[in-house]
């Protein structure tokens, strides 16, 4: 809601910085219908990611997750791809903005470099740590994946440049390359430039830099990464022993008023170390011989199921937590290892215990360049130099037609940094016009081989995808019982399969060979299975020839105690994909036209945020809401812990969303029936008192259903009127601030009805209305006690300066154990609180004229399993909406055309669920901007000489699509066949065949998994 | 029948029992390596026949596991293949074969644990029953 | 359409015990339709029959055939060439796809897979009922459309008998009287009083009286 009047003469938007972030902001811009330029500073994209060994909370390997997304950027013909550049100025107003870009020399040719890394080879004497640990020629690539997919030269640390040139056969490198200057026309900008990692060097206490075995956490990233300097070996830096004992140093840098250190909280430290120690114990902890201990102050484990990811790490990897901050490490040169000397709660004095290596926790940092940046575009910076956005405009920057997404709008992790982006991506796109559609262009495409009438020649290629596969499966061995297999034409091992490198190497082996078939045994069809089918395709080959054995994480993922059992299985697997693939048939896509209005179920803020930024964008919105009027759980909330109205802003959000020409209000109304696919849905509505029946076609569907403030029957509450809710305490002081000022004593308790055996997450949204009401309590009535009883204090990010000030105003947080929760009694017309201080070692008892619980949101059971039912959309266990991929889409459901926003996926504050709005908005947006879905080519087909006409398939088709023809026998249309298979199970005939699952493939499967299995057997 | 090792054949959905097989991966629950998938659109897809031929050409059990009930991505395939499911347990017995080597199981996309769980049990279940009679009988010829 | 259900296994198992090698052969007309003898279940009774046989020790070799109808000798004959080394044919048709096997392939032993069991109609997917006799001298225009000799238990000309309550008939709660079903129906028609008419006794000449029947068309007969 920045600005208004959207000016939209230029026709691009400038994404700054290549990492998650910024690459998910193009991509969804690109998708959208806009031209990007991405301009990243340094040689690749791929950002702070990149780096990462695995993330939270699946564990997964990063590079396979990501590169993808990196691969499909570097693909786009809509991004245009800028490395080594910078901004150097900005002038102009939103939608039409003159940027000057400078861009670094890099010596190297793009277009003539083949990435074939004999610079590298000849020049290995000069080498480099990034960061700290990692190996770096002169001419380095940063990983495997990398975009683009060449080196780059770092002529400073060259003596010889000429000698360097010669080596390279294409003659890529340009010794004498030089800066250039660029200016282009833009209509927005996204800055995604992402955040320095805290640089523990300036803390003397911690030896880092003097003791090698003292590592940052990024640092041991690196070390476990099997692209690392150790080869995904864990061994001390010191002395390459394998380290017995790791201990985690958190908040290093962050939560701080050290010289240096930043008093925020760097939000995403306690995951990461989490992730760390359990993928420690997981992978290199054979017999639990490492031992893996975290030191911390408040475990902030706080996003979507976070809190279970944090039972996990204790109870099924036995990852010791300690609650204290240690200041100080000492090297213990008899022993050869780290002591560290900390206090706990328990015991007042120092206790000092060994480790082998220590991972300090490093938190985010605004470096220098960041300021001076902000300076050239002119916008402003909070006190922490991060770019300021508003409460209700969260990825907003102070200038108009300015966007921010990532670290430097806050620390934060890569989910939230993938729903700002999204969220920027929607804002930029509203300053651009669309450009003009070059048809899906098919020229673009080798023109597709006819493999009817060949033998088939199928191509094995399998990832060893770093450790995850290779690290536990003998891949040779697969690879050479492949070429044993009837058909099998090539078989090699191919790295990271995902990896630019190796999709060309197969579309290489595809043309050399000329294959016509393709087996790729990797990861899960679920997540890379359209990747592989473009790549065989740009080879020319139809992209249904190709099948996905799932080696990983349905071989080497769960069989990991028993290597031999595993490869066998990954031979099975291998040879029930070529039996397939041989059978398969080239298939053509159904293509039809998309509807482009939208469905919003939910008139609550996240609601109101997408309907408005797609109605803004011109499309038609038809909001739900389930209650007579718009507004939600927010109509309810005062003020957010800025300060802020937000009933005005409620008001104004209801005001202008009513009054949108292009968004239809329907409140009192439920679903009741849905069917179709995303681009063509019908959804069936009942409305107000007469319940009458509506139907809608929508092409995407936003769920925004919110979720509800909990009332657990625990402390009183409905009980006693001493007793209320944060939310209640909210309006209280709002409405009733002589009331507050008559109060002697306010007591607040945590964690009520969450991080529970019943509700066992966090709510997320209590530890900020505790403070923030704590805070207004203070202000109004600075003499009040107020007692804030808690486990974990989350306030993550910048929260973490309004957690300070609640102490700095006299307000007392004493822990409490979960075993031995605060007690409450009726006593007057307050309340008697009795609790154990654990900083005063005694318990204290106290009379309280008013008890705040916070007892968080939690789902609409009844509400989210209905529409989960009729939507067919997975839930969480605490059923809240199951997202696509908690990691890197997490906004999009399941369900092709849906998207989640708001406390429908998880609690969340009024901010953060309007950036997910605006990203479910431009999630949407991406979808809306085609004409034409795919509706891929898995439908049903009726050989009508066979067919009997026996109505069977009519009657068990569960969306009424078949139908006699007449011809007199069954016809399935492939624009409403949803490719279910049903009737071809059921066909008494045999005569109906589902593409691409066959009868005889599946029977091939069924024959290549049991060959010689009666006669082993006898 | 020492170190009988069982095959066993599971037909997954890929909306709710491959999903889940694939979050038993990422959560590295470990199972036993005798099951082996063969991923379907829907439970509903798989056909008595491919259950048959399973057994016949050496499975020592086979399973269907598709969405909970009630949530089918196809609204009803789930009910459709445990019906039939049922139904070859049915002719099984009649040629004297026990009808529990074949099992439908439900399970959401989310239930990696799940999917893990009914990997070990039926696995287990199978392995107590030893080998899959056809090939008994086939040894015994020998 | 004429309806079927697969014999008992051990029965089958019983005719092919001595064969080493049978045609298994489907019919995709009426069997196909109520899911008793067409290409799928030819399928399934082929993969039971195998493994029956493995399971006793022994080796069976099935040929499964589907014939577009086995009540056609055209359709019949073009098993001629599938036959071979066949020790024995096993048809999944109705009684009159068997005898038309049998007839045409006079060497060979032909056993059949399912029972033959009525001429019906189907009620929902999976459920078929018994419709008609066959008696040869239609009542259907008087009876309002309900056939009393296929759906009334005591095949009664004029009902109902004692045994109908509410509707339903004594023998079972689930079988409709089909004299109540006459009354409605008439009723709904607006001729009740045809119900008072007597129906005089069936003449079962046109029936089974009169032996095995056959029909000829004049202007088609050759």
């Amino acid at each position: 809601m920045q600005d208004q009047n959207i000016s939209q003469s230029s026709s691009k938007v400038l994404v700054v910085g290549g990492g998650v972030g910024g690459i998910r902001t193009a991509l969804d811009l690109a998708e959208a219908g806009r031209d990007v330029v991405l301009i990243e500073k340094s040689y690749s994209i791929g950002g702070l990611m990149t780096l990462l060994d695995r993330t939270f909370p699946t564990n997964n390997c990063d590079l396979c997750t990501i590169s993808p997304h990196l691969s499909e950027s570097g693909r786009d013909l809509h991004i245009e791809l800028m490395t080594m550049t910078q901004i150097e100025k900005l002038e102009g107003s939103a939608g039409d903005f003159t940027v000057s870009l400078a861009t670094q020399p890099r010596y190297i040719d793009l277009e003539k470099c083949t990435a074939c890394g004999d610079c590298q080879r000849a020049f290995p004497d000069c080498v480099r740590f990034t960061p700290g640990l990692d190996h770096r020629a002169p001419t380095c690539m940063r990983y495997p994946q990398a975009t683009p997919y060449a080196f780059s030269i770092d002529m400073e640390k060259c003596a010889n440049p000429e000698e360097l040139a010669k080596v390279c056969r294409s003659e890529a490198i340009i010794i004498n390359d030089a800066p250039k200057m660029k200016d282009v026309k833009i209509g927005a900008i996204v800055l995604a430039p992402g955040a320095e990692v805290f640089d523990p060097s300036v803390l003397d206490g911690y030896c880092y830099g003097s003791e090698p075995d003292v590592v940052t956490s990024l640092e041991y990233e690196r070390i476990l990464s099997a692209s690392g300097p150790t080869k995904g070996e864990l061994v001390r830096p010191s002395d390459g022993k394998k380290p017995k004992k790791i201990a985690w140093i958190q908040c290093v840098g962050s939560r701080s008023v050290k010289e240096g250190c930043a008093p925020y909280c760097s939000s995403a430290c306690c995951m990461f170390a989490l992730k760390e120690a359990m993928v420690t114990r997981e992978r290199f902890s054979k017999d639990n011989e490492i031992e893996t201990t975290i030191f911390f102050m408040d475990m902030r484990t706080s996003w979507k199921d976070y809190e279970l990811y944090l039972q996990r790490a204790k109870k099924d990897y036995g990852v010791r937590l300690v609650r204290s901050r240690p200041h100080n490490i000492f090297p213990d040169p008899e022993t050869d290892m780290l002591a560290i000397s900390y206090t706990t709660d328990a015991s007042a004095a120092a206790q000092t215990e060994q480790f082998d290596m220590v991972v300090l926790a490093t938190g985010f940092k605004v470096p220098q360049e960041m300021r001076d940046l902000a300076g050239k575009l002119g916008i402003e910076l909070n006190e922490h130099s991060f770019a300021k956005t508003g409460s209700f405009d969260p990825v907003a920057a102070s200038k108009p037609g300015v966007y921010v997404c990532g670290l430097f709008e806050a620390p934060k992790d890569i989910p939230e940094t993938m729903v700002q982006a999204s969220a920027a991506a929607c804002n930029a796109a509203r300053h651009v016009a669309q450009h003009k559609k070059a048809a899906e262009d098919p020229a673009e495409l080798p023109p597709e081989r006819d493999v009817t009438g060949e033998d088939p020649k199928i191509g094995v290629f399998i990832c060893d995808c770093g450790f995850d596969i290779g690290g536990v499966i003998d891949v040779n061995r697969v690879v050479e019982a492949a070429r044993f297999i009837p058909n099998v034409a090539a078989s090699e091992m191919v790295g990271h399969g995902c990896s630019r490198e190796s999709l060309e190497r197969i579309a290489d082996v595809i043309k050399e060979k000329g294959l016509n078939r393709v087996v790729i045994g990797g990861c899960s069809p679920r997540t890379h299975e359209t990747l592989f089918q473009d790549t065989i395709r740009n080879a020319g080959i139809n992209k249904y020839l190709v099948e996905m054995a799932n080696l990983r994480d349905q071989d080497t993922w769960v069989h990991r105690d028993n290597p031999e059992a595993a490869t066998q299985k990954a031979m099975e697997l291998i040879r029930m994909a070529a039996g397939s693939v041989r059978l398969a048939h080239p298939l053509a896509d159904n293509v039809f036209p998309v509807n482009k209005d939208v469905l919003v179920i939910g008139g609550g803020v996240a609601g109101m945020s997408s309907a408005l930024s797609l109605a803004d964008m011109g499309f038609k919105v038809y909001l739900t809401e389930k209650t007579g009027k718009l507004g939600g759980v927010a109509k309810n909330i005062h003020r957010n812990i800025e300060g802020d109205d937000v009933q005005k802003f409620m008001n104004d959000l209801i005001d202008i969303v009513q009054r949108h020409p292009n968004i239809e209000v329907i409140t009192g109304s439920v679903v009741v029936d849905h069917s179709g696919i995303a681009g063509m849905f019908k959804t069936g509505l009942q409305i107000g008192p007469q319940m009458y029946y509506r139907a809608i076609n929508h092409g995407v569907t936003i769920v925004a259903t919110g979720a509800l403030p909990n009332r657990p029957d625990e402390y009183l509450l409905g009980k006693n009127k001493a007793v209320v809710t944060q939310l209640d305490l909210d309006g209280i002081i709002e409405t009733a601030p002589d009331k507050v000022k008559s109060w002697n004593s306010v007591a607040m308790i945590q964690c009520v009805g969450s991080r529970s055996p019943e509700n066992p997450n966090c709510s997320r949204i209590c530890c900020q209305s505790t403070v923030k009401n704590a805070i207004r309590i203070k202000t109004i009535n600075p003499d009040a006690n107020v007692y804030v009883l808690y486990r974990d204090m989350r306030t993550p990010g910048f929260l973490e300066d309004y957690y300070s000030k609640a102490r700095a105003m006299g307000v007392i947080f004493a822990r409490y154990e979960v075993d031995a929760k605060p007690i409450v009694e009726a006593e007057g017309d307050g309340i008697r609180i009795k609790f154990f201080d654990p900083i005063l070692g005694r318990d204290v008892s106290a009379f309280v004229d008013c008890l705040a619980l916070s007892t968080g949101l939690v789902a609409d059971e009844e509400d989210t399993e209905e529409l989960g039912m009729i939507f067919h959309l997975p839930r969480t266990t605490d059923n809240y909406f199951l997202e696509e991929h908690v990691k890197l889409r997490p906004v999009d459901l399941p369900i092709p055309g849906f998207f989640v926003a708001g406390s429908a996926h998880a609690p969340k504050s009024i901010r953060d669920s309007i950036a997910q709005a605006q990203a479910a908005a431009g999630r949407a947006q991406t979808f809306l901007a085609r004409d034409a879905i795919n509706l891929g080519a898995v439908v049903a087909h009726v050989d009508g000489n066979r067919c009997a006409a026996c109505l069977i398939c009519v009657r068990a088709c569960p969306f009424g699509v078949p139908f006699i023809n007449a011809d007199g026998h069954s016809q399935i249309d492939a624009d409403k066949c949803h490719g279910c298979g049903v009737c071809a199970a059921e066909c008494p005939a045999k005569a109906i065949q589902l593409m691409r699952f066959e009868d005889d493939q599946l029977c091939a499967q069924i024959d290549a998994l049991l060959y010689g299995a009666l006669e082993r057997m006898a | 029948m020492e170190n009988f090792e069982p095959i066993i054949v599971a037909f997954c959905c890929h909306y709710c029992a491959y999903t889940a097989a694939d979050m038993a991966g990422s959560k590295r629950l470990s199972y036993p390596p005798n099951v082996k998938i063969i991923k379907a659109p829907c439970s509903g897809k798989i056909d008595a026949i491919h259950i048959m031929q399973a057994l016949q050409k050496g499975a020592d059990g086979v399973y269907v596991a598709g969405c909970l009930e009630g949530d089918c991505h196809f609204k009803s395939g789930n009910t459709r293949a445990a019906q039939r499911v049922s139904y070859i347990k049915k002719l099984l017995e009649e040629i004297g074969i026990e009808g529990e080597r074949v099992e439908m199981f439900t399970m959401s996309a989310g239930m990696g644990e799940r999917f893990a769980e009914v990997a070990t049990e039926f696995t287990e279940k199978i392995r107590k029953m030893g080998p899959n009679p056809i090939k008994r009988a086939a040894k015994a010829a020998c | 359409m004429i309806t079927a259900e697969r014999k008992p296994m051990e029965e089958i198992l019983e005719y092919v015990r001595p064969c080493q090698r049978i045609l298994l052969v489907g019919c995709n007309e009426c069997v196909t339709v109520c899911a008793a003898g067409g290409r799928k279940e030819v399928g399934l009774l082929s993969s039971a029959l195998q493994m029956a046989a493995m399971k006793e020790g022994r080796t069976l070799e099935v040929k499964e055939i589907t014939l577009e109808r086995q009540c056609d000798p055209e359709y019949v004959e073009e098993l001629a060439s599938q036959v071979g080394d066949a020790e024995a044919i096993v048809s999944m048709a109705c009684g009159c796809g068997v005898q038309e096997l049998a007839r045409r392939y006079k060497s060979m032993r032909v056993y059949p897979a399912v029972n033959t069991k009525f001429m019906g109609a189907s009620e929902r997917q999976g459920v078929w009922a018994e419709r008609c006799q066959g008696c040869g001298d239609c009542l259907l225009g008087i009876t309002g459309g309900v056939c009393p000799i296929a759906r009334c238990s005591k095949q009664l000309m004029n009902g109902p008998c004692g045994g109908s309550t509410k509707g339903k008939c004594e023998i079972s709660q689930d079988v409709d009287c089909a004299w109540q079903l006459i009354w409605d129906r008439l009723k709904a028609l607006g001729v009740e009083d045809r119900y008072e008419e007597n129906i005089p006794a069936k003449d079962w000449r046109t029936g089974r009286g009169g032996g095995p029947r056959k029909i000829i068309r004049e202007d088609l007969a050759q």
